[in-house]
């Protein structure tokens, strides 16, 4: 249970690689705070830099209030789950999550009582006598993360714990880690490059691209209002459609124009733009797959788009389609809002329109890719 | 037609059968062969040894009349004894020493990264490329100053054996380098110091290589002549096996001493071949056991 403060954290490689940048986070006591980004952005190695497992460049890394840049990470009092668990191999799953209680030189009552606690939280006493090489893959992960129960440290620091599992695996996983949570109760950071993970997952959080942090906020922070064009492509998936088009003020009202259709902004959006004093400009526009509504035929306000490629998911279909310019659009429909006609009809080369409401869309800047309303 | 084209896959399978057994039976007869051209002077060392009727070189392979004479000749006649201790003990010493010197280095080489460690590595390369016997006029007047020589051989040369010793790093660094870092990392995070991480994990990790080192570091006394010879001198009290056992193959005394030679070489193979045969085990162990990865 603690706080952790990073101020001005800077990470260079060598003379002039950049990793990390200007990185100022408050992580509070008992936070879920997730680092996602796509590979190479910095987001591990902040993590590392937090466990004391690469030099700090530059700024200052603080866990409960003490500046840990120099400490050794057995000083630092943290706990991290690695993503290829990084069990030891010659020692069984017992004695694997009992090493640092041993090197505490703990009595063997305090081990005995905390790794067979920390198993029964995590189903896997029977395995205790086991060694590693033994175990499946989610098993693995499970005493990764029971070496790092018995600890009882500050800090538990996950670095992309379930991207070795498959598909399935790692939703179970992803569930047992928001039980665990609750049951451990101290400050969490979890580094992913999957979106979906930081999602579910985060009380918070991090979105880095190239070393500098994009965006920190709630779940329905980054994904209602993302900062910029980056978090709003990163964030939702399949990821949203942006296209540059007009916004035109006209009689008081705001309209959007993309692809010859005129669509009025309404709701919060549009009090927004009237808010800031926004006019007629050029700007991007951003709408998520989800937000595109069928229409049966041509109107003033709909797109049409001829399908490319038609995905059936289940509960809903992903079509890939393009638009009279060229430019390929996402467009994600309910099955249950498709009769079967409908449905048949949705093959390649098959024509729809589309349009989207006027209190979901995005607006970016065309040269600063950043938010207008932000 | 079909039943046809069964019949001739299936003499083909046939064919392919017979022209692989032919294969395996042409390579056991060539391993067969080998194997008996290696092993045959072995036999012919451990039967001269219990030769009786001749002491010297003799046309024929198999012993008249078997004893241990040789044997009995070889502790009661000669230093044999203090050579085989002798020996014995700089095959410990530097067993002990050099595995420390060389998993040392592979450790810091394979795990740390400092400056100077490419041109360390590289100079080393280039180091290892002169023939040792290069500097040994320089190391008989150094130790000679030092009172290394003759008597005191084997201590110095413990200390020329050792000295260069992690220069050796190679093979055990890059064994080292196929333990995945991440569980150094995992160690570290867990509380455990530098020197922790490597005597609770990459050590017991590494057996078949930490094996392969005392090996090595056991048997080169035991091999090393030259060397020893040029320190030793002709101080009997300061020889090991090898020098000692050598002069008895000069000329003069050839004739009376050739099936003692014998016998002191079956009896210098047995400690080597017990270490080798006790140590294999945890070869095996060790290179079965591997790391474990997702």
């Amino acid at each position: 249970m603690a706080t952790v403060k990073l101020t001005n954290v800077k990470k260079v490689y060598g003379k002039d690689t950049v990793a990390v940048d200007n990185f100022n986070l408050d992580i509070a006591d008992k936070e879920f705070i997730v680092f996602v980004g796509p590979s190479g952005c910095g987001k591990s190695t902040t993590l590392r830099m937090i466990a004391g497992l690469e030099d700090i460049s530059g700024g200052t890394i603080e866990i409960d209030g003490v500046v840990v840049n120099d400490l050794q990470p057995r000083d630092r009092n943290i706990a991290m789950v690695f993503q290829n668990y990084a069990l030891y191999p010659h020692l069984t799953v017992f004695e694997n999550m009992a090493f640092s209680l041993r090197l505490k030189k703990a009595p063997q009552e305090e081990v005995y009582e905390k790794v067979v606690k920390a198993a029964e939280i995590l189903g896997i006493t029977e395995y205790l006598t086991r060694k590693p090489r033994a175990l499946s893959g989610g098993q693995r992960q499970r005493v990764a993360i029971g070496r790092a129960m018995v600890r009882d440290s500050k800090v538990f620091l996950m670095d992309e714990p379930l991207s070795n599992l498959d598909a399935k695996l790692r939703n179970q996983m992803r569930a047992e880690i928001i039980l665990l949570r609750q049951k451990i109760d101290t400050t969490f950071i979890y580094v992913t490059h999957d979106q979906t993970e930081a999602m579910t997952l985060g009380d918070r959080i991090v979105i880095m691209k190239d070393g500098f942090i994009q965006q920190v906020g709630t779940p329905t922070e980054v994904f209602d209002m993302p900062d910029n064009l980056f978090v709003a492509e990163f964030i939702g998936a399949p990821k949203m459609n942006t296209f540059k088009t007009n916004l035109v003020y006209e009689g008081g009202k705001y309209y959007v124009t993309p692809y010859g259709a005129k669509i009025e902004v309404t709701g919060s959006k549009a009090e927004a733009l009237r808010a800031k004093g926004i006019g007629s400009r050029e700007i991007i526009l951003g709408v998520r797959p989800e937000h595109f509504v069928l229409v049966s035929g041509k109107s003033s306000n709909s797109i049409p788009c001829a399908i490319r490629v038609n995905e059936m998911m289940g509960s809903e279909l992903h079509l890939h389609v393009e638009e009279a310019n060229g430019d390929r659009l996402v467009v994600r429909i309910p099955t249950i809002a498709l009769d079967d006609e409908q449905r048949k009809s949705m093959g390649y080369g098959a024509t729809i329109h589309v349009t989207f409401e006027g209190k979901v869309m995005h607006f970016f800047d065309p040269e600063t890719e950043r938010n207008i309303l932000a | 037609m079909k039943k046809n084209n069964t019949n001739k896959l299936q003499k083909r399978g046939l064919g392919a059968k017979a022209s692989r057994r032919i294969g395996n039976a042409v390579i056991y007869v060539v391993l067969a062969l080998i194997t008996v051209i290696w092993l045959f002077p072995f036999f012919g060392i451990v039967l001269e040894s219990f030769r009786v009727e001749e002491t010297g070189q003799v046309s024929y392979l198999w012993p008249k009349e078997f004893g241990f004479d040789n044997y009995i000749r070889l502790f009661k006649e000669t230093d044999f004894m203090r050579w085989f201790l002798n020996t014995g003990l700089m095959g410990v010493c530097t067993a002990v020493l050099q595995t420390v010197f060389v998993l040392s280095m592979s450790y810091v080489l394979s795990r740390l990264r400092f400056k100077g460690r490419k041109l360390m590595m590289n100079l080393m390369l280039i180091l290892g490329m002169f023939p040792g016997f290069l500097t040994m006029l320089l190391i008989y007047k150094v130790f000679y100053d030092f009172g290394l020589t003759e008597q005191m051989a084997p201590l110095g040369l413990i200390i020329v054996y050792c000295a260069s010793s992690g220069m050796g790093y190679y093979v055990s660094k890059g064994f080292f380098d196929t333990i995945p870092k991440s569980l150094d990392e995992a160690a570290r995070v867990d509380g455990a110091t530098r020197f922790q991480v490597f005597y609770k994990l990459i050590l017991p990790l590494s057996k078949p290589i930490v094996i392969y080192t005392v090996l090595m570091g056991f048997m080169a006394p035991w091999g090393d002549f030259m060397l020893a010879n040029y320190l030793i001198h002709e101080n009997s009290a300061g020889m090991s096996v090898a020098v000692g056992t050598f002069e008895w193959l000069s000329k003069t005394m050839l004739n009376t001493n050739y099936t003692m030679f014998c016998a002191a070489g079956v009896i210098v193979a047995i400690p080597v071949t017990v270490v080798f045969l006790c140590l294999q085990k945890y070869y095996v162990e060790g290179v079965t056991g591997g790391a474990v990865k997702g």
